[in-house]
């Protein structure tokens, strides 16, 4: 294997992943921060490098509209959006995973307005959460290309068909250069077979896609959808297997960093969890026993692993990037709690909100956040969520 | 060869491709239009169908009416998927992954048409995707129970643009949406109606042969929306054109022709005494109406007459 | 606590007011002080289809279900075609009431809709037709639910009536005491007549049987329901006239119209479909088709 390692920025290498793919339909519409992923993808068309067709649609709530079009006709289908186009899109995300139709999308996650911001959280995947899509969370550009290439694999998958949604953190990862290994296209096509939809809209054999459901099949097609999605972690996992095979690259629903004999955990999601490792490894320097988990699989929750993960910790400091207006604990946190409720025993749980809007946190930052959550945790202060550095 | 049904000289296609056991209303005009419409395109077609009455009575899970591969996603998208279903198509025919030659057709009622989806049409129209759009207007949201459209005529009792002590019903006059597509300069508008069913027959095939966008706007008697007898549905469409309320027309590369012009056009009481949607108008508004219809109609047949 | 709730359930057509039955029969229900709901069945079927509505009234206790009423005290059949297409006395209780619309006598209804229920028999059509001057039953019916149950006083319905129905409401008040009068009442009876006739019964699949997203594989599957259930007239043709123009095949809004191919070439309904529009008769140029009422 020859290993082709190049610099890159975020987006270009999302790009790159979907023209490797061999995407045939790209439709999408602008926002900050994806606009470099689909003003790649448009001159990849328009250069011919990429045998695609480029759908300049007039809004998001189209882009996605087209993607189901495209998705059902048999045409891989890849798109990419932030913030307020996932708003906009978000009662298509429902049709597309309930249709079950393999879309493949890039959020490059952005804060929601008001007030405007362009800049980064979790807020938008967030009010995702429940659309019944794959999701699964990149904290670097490496990560970000290797998982689009794996998304269009697992989603396509014939027992999967589900539409699958990698995020990138905005401007931190797709306006960031770093080094990447690419892959070729051999390589990629070996590992990624042509995309073959099994109930295609196509006159040789007529089916109907998305007919209505009165009270007596509703649920049965909600409890069908449900089962294929906790179903599809199984394909997920293989799949991040092979791919390791493959690139040397390994991917897991729920990643460790020093947890070894670790009491204190803390979890995070997207590219902060980088910055998060250099104050892990400071504490372990001072001898305190933490250690870092991140959700790499945020739907299907990967229940199982998790609590596996962190049976042996005695506290979990939960940083959310996003708020749930009016909860006690931002959204993550309270997906922990619940997960780790029928435990026998279990692991006290802290909450804290921070890195809103592009807001920055620094490694000296995590520490505080650890020291902070000990400290709470000591008094017996699990009350509500705290959000860091806020001026008072 | 395709089984035909000669009529008047014209070949009307034999084959059903919207089954019969549709949970319609009784005489529902649009279904009727539907039905034809779908015998025209044939088999070799994808239809993209927005929410409303079309859509609920032919897909009731786990059946369907269609024999034809059908999708419905939601209410204002359906430009958009058919958009979609058009490149998916074009690029999997580049690549030697399908090799027909099917016709995208996206249709929708009045609501998912002028009102909600008017900005994936539009969308749809100026990127000059390869489909044909059909527009069922039966003058209201007729799926949620009969509620204004921008689609409704001037003067139509709607739940909500009811009659009352201060309101003659809806206030405003029907937007003119078939000139609204053609500022898109796209090859080929048509107004059509199923009373006149060889002329909308005829009308599809048109629409099947441009190259580029084409829009059909089907007229559909609504017996429940309308208040009007079941078996007046045919009659109702008949009266719509000869009173020039909704005149059958097409604009082909920007010219406008009228394919029903009667030599006087009759009164537009005619019509709208038969419906209970208007049956609360008094004379003088009747009058307005009658004035306004007139004067439409008489603009439109100096566009047909200009070469 | 003793159950003291009396619950009915309507049986109509789209459009036909089973639903208006129902309010109204509860907002009379109320003014007299008792207790009482009315509440309709969605659906997504339309004018002409088999619907229903439903009413609890409870003289001593507020009413806490809002569930369907599966097991009725009081059946109501405002269309005599229902009759023949569902199984009206589905869950009706032992000795609970069946009141039904119908051109045929007592006798005849007993004959075949007879079981340990009492049954009441009114022509509400004929009564309608003649006092409204339309084929629309729901105040017609309501007087001979209260003749046949007394669960509301007769006085009680003329407000409601009269709200409903400003100046159309001493027609509808009429009808209905026009009903009370003619409603024949027969006592309960031990063994329940024969069945004549399957009602057509909806299968629903487990989640298990769904194919990814509910596709549907199955082109045109839905021709297997039964909209010629939903008629209340059908055409019929005297051939001798008929000039094979094919207009009514053209405008049959179900496309159940069907040349017969064979020798005779003539256009033949198929009445599993035919939901009785009667466009075909109205637009047959040489009065082929009449329309005729279903009994
Ligand atoms: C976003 C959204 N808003 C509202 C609705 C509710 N809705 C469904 S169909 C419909 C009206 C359909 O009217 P029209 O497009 O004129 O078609 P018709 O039913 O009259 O044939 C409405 C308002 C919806 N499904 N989705
Ligand atoms: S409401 Fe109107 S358009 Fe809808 S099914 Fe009934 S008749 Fe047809
Ligand atoms: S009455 Fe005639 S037109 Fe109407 S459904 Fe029956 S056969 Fe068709």
């Amino acid at each position: 294997m020859v290993k082709n390692r190049v610099s890159m920025e975020g987006s270009l290498a999302v790009a790159e992943a979907a023209k490797l793919a061999r995407t045939d339909v790209v439709a999408a519409y602008p926002i900050t921060p994806q606009t470099h992923i689909v003003e790649r993808l448009a001159q990849l068309v328009a250069d011919g490098e990429l045998d695609a067709n480029y759908i300049p649609v007039e809004s998001e709530h189209s882009a996605m509209s087209a993607c189901l079009g495209s998705s059902a006709v048999g045409a891989r289908t890849f798109t990419a959006t932030a913030g307020q186009g996932l708003e906009l899109m978000h009662e298509v995300l429902f049709v597309a995973s309930s249709s079950r139709l393999p879309i493949v999308m890039v959020v490059a996650n952005r804060a929601l307005s008001g007030p405007l911001s362009v800049w980064g959280d979790h807020s938008d995947v967030m009010a995702a959460r429940d659309c019944g899509w794959i999701q699964i969370f990149a904290e670097n550009v490496q990560q970000a290309f290797d998982l689009v290439i794996c998304a269009f694999r697992i989603g396509e998958d014939p027992t999967v068909l589900f539409p699958v949604m990698v995020n990138i953190d905005g401007f931190h990862l797709s306006h960031v250069i770093e080094p990447l290994y690419l892959l070729c296209q051999e390589e990629v096509d070996k590992f990624l077979p042509p995309y073959k939809y099994p109930y295609a809209l196509n006159p040789d054999k007529p089916v109907s896609i998305g007919a209505f459901g009165m009270p007596n099949i509703y649920t049965e097609a909600k409890k069908s959808q449900d089962m294929a999605l906790r179903a599809s972690k199984n394909v997920i996992l293989k799949t991040w297997q092979e791919f390791g095979k493959l690139s040397g690259r390994n991917y897991l629903p729920v990643e460790t960093y020093k947890v070894e004999d670790a009491e204190v955990l803390l979890l995070t999601m997207g590219s902060f969890s980088e910055t998060a490792m250099i104050a892990i490894d400071a504490l372990r320097e001072r001898g305190e026993k933490v250690g870092l988990i991140r959700l790499r699989l945020w739907r299907p929750f990967p229940l199982e692993e998790f609590q596996k993960a962190v049976a042996k910790a005695k506290l979990i400091i939960v940083l959310d990037r996003a708020l749930s207006f009016g909860r006690p604990t931002g959204p993550v946190c309270s997906e922990v709690q619940a997960a780790l409720y029928p435990l026998k025993t279990k692991p006290e749980i802290v909450s804290f909100v921070g890195g809103l809007g592009g807001r920055d946190i620094s490694a000296a930052t995590f520490e505080n956040i650890i020291r902070n959550g000990m400290e709470k945790a000591k008094s017996g202060r699990f009350d509500e969520l705290e959000m860091i550095e806020v001026r008072q | 060869m395709e089984k035909v049904i000669t009529m008047e000289k014209n070949e009307v296609p034999f084959e059903e491709y919207l089954a019969p056991g549709h949970r319609a209303c009784t005489g529902c005009g649009e279904m009727l239009a539907v039905r034809l419409i779908a015998k025209t395109l044939g088999d070799d077609v994808i239809i993209a169908n927005a929410t409303g009455c079309v859509e609920i009575v032919s897909s009731p899970l786990p059946t369907t009416s269609w024999r034809v591969p059908w999708i419905h996603t939601l209410f204002e998208n359906t430009s958009a998927v058919a958009s979609g279903i058009e490149a998916g198509m074009k690029a999997m025919t580049r690549k030697g992954r399908y090799s027909r030659k099917t016709k995208v057709v996206a249709m929708g009622g009045d609501g998912a048409t002028a009102d909600i989806g008017i900005q994936s049409l539009s969308g749809a129209l100026e990127r000059m995707h390869e489909f044909i759009y059909i527009c069922f207007d039966n003058e209201a949201y007729m799926n949620t129970g009969v509620q204004r459209s921008s689609a409704t005529p001037f003067g139509a009792s709607t739940t909500t643009s009811p009659a009352g002590k201060q309101s003659i019903g809806q206030m405003t006059w029907k937007k003119n949406l078939p000139a609204i597509v053609a500022a898109h300069d796209i090859p080929y508008v048509a107004t059509a109606c199923p009373s006149y069913p060889l002329d909308m027959i005829n009308k599809v095939e048109k629409a099947m042969k441009v190259k580029g966008p084409a829009y059909i706007h089907v007229l559909s008697v609504c017996p429940t929306g309308w208040h009007s007898q079941s078996n007046a549905t045919i009659n109702l469409g008949r009266l719509a054109a000869l009173t020039g309320i909704f005149p059958l027309y097409e604009i082909e590369q920007g010219r406008y022709k009228l394919n029903v012009d009667p030599a006087q056009l009759s009164p537009i009481e005619e019509y709208t005494k038969l419906q209970g949607r208007f049956r609360h108008l008094p004379p003088e508004v009747l009058a307005s109406i009658q004035e306004r219809v007139t004067d439409e109609y008489v603009k439109l047949k100096k566009k047909a007459a200009e070469v | 606590m003793k159950d003291t709730t009396i619950e009915i359930r309507w049986h109509g057509r789209g459009g036909q007011g089973a639903v208006t039955s129902a309010e109204l029969i509860a907002m009379a229900a109320i003014a007299e002080g008792e207790y009482a709901q009315a509440f309709p069945s969605f659906g997504p079927e339309r004018r002409g289809a088999p619907v229903l509505a439903f009413n609890r009234i409870d003289n001593a206790n507020p009413i806490r279900a809002r569930s369907s009423v599966i097991n009725p005290d009081i059946v109501a059949v405002l269309d005599p075609g229902l009759l023949y297409i569902t199984d009206v006395v589905s869950g009706l209780k032992q000795n609970g009431t069946l009141i039904v619309n119908s051109p045929k006598s007592l006798v005849d209804i007993k004959s075949e809709f007879g079981g340990p229920w009492k049954l009441a028999v009114v022509n509400a059509t004929a009564i309608a037709r003649e006092l409204l001057g339309v084929n629309i039953v729901n105040t017609t019916m309501l007087g001979a639910v209260v003749k046949a149950t007394g669960i509301i006083k007769m006085e009680s319905l003329v407000e409601p009536i009269e709200e409903r129905f400003g100046a159309r409401a001493k027609r509808n008040i009429d009808a209905c005491a026009k009903a009370y009068k003619e409603a024949e009442i027969a006592e309960p009876v031990a063994v329940r007549a024969r069945q004549k006739r399957e009602f057509q019964v909806e299968k629903w699949p487990a989640w298990q049987e769904l194919l990814p997203g509910c596709v549907v594989i199955e082109a045109g599957s839905a021709s297997q329901y039964r909209t010629g259930d939903w008629k209340s007239q059908h055409p019929e043709s005297d051939y001798s006239k008929c000039i094979k123009c094919g207009l009514c095949y053209i405008y049959c809004p179900e496309g159940c119209i069907v040349p017969k191919l064979g020798e005779e070439g003539f256009f033949e309904a198929d009445m599993y479909y035919c939901k009785g529009c009667g466009i075909c008769a109205q637009e047959c140029p040489k009065d082929v088709i009449t329309m005729v009422e279903e009994s």
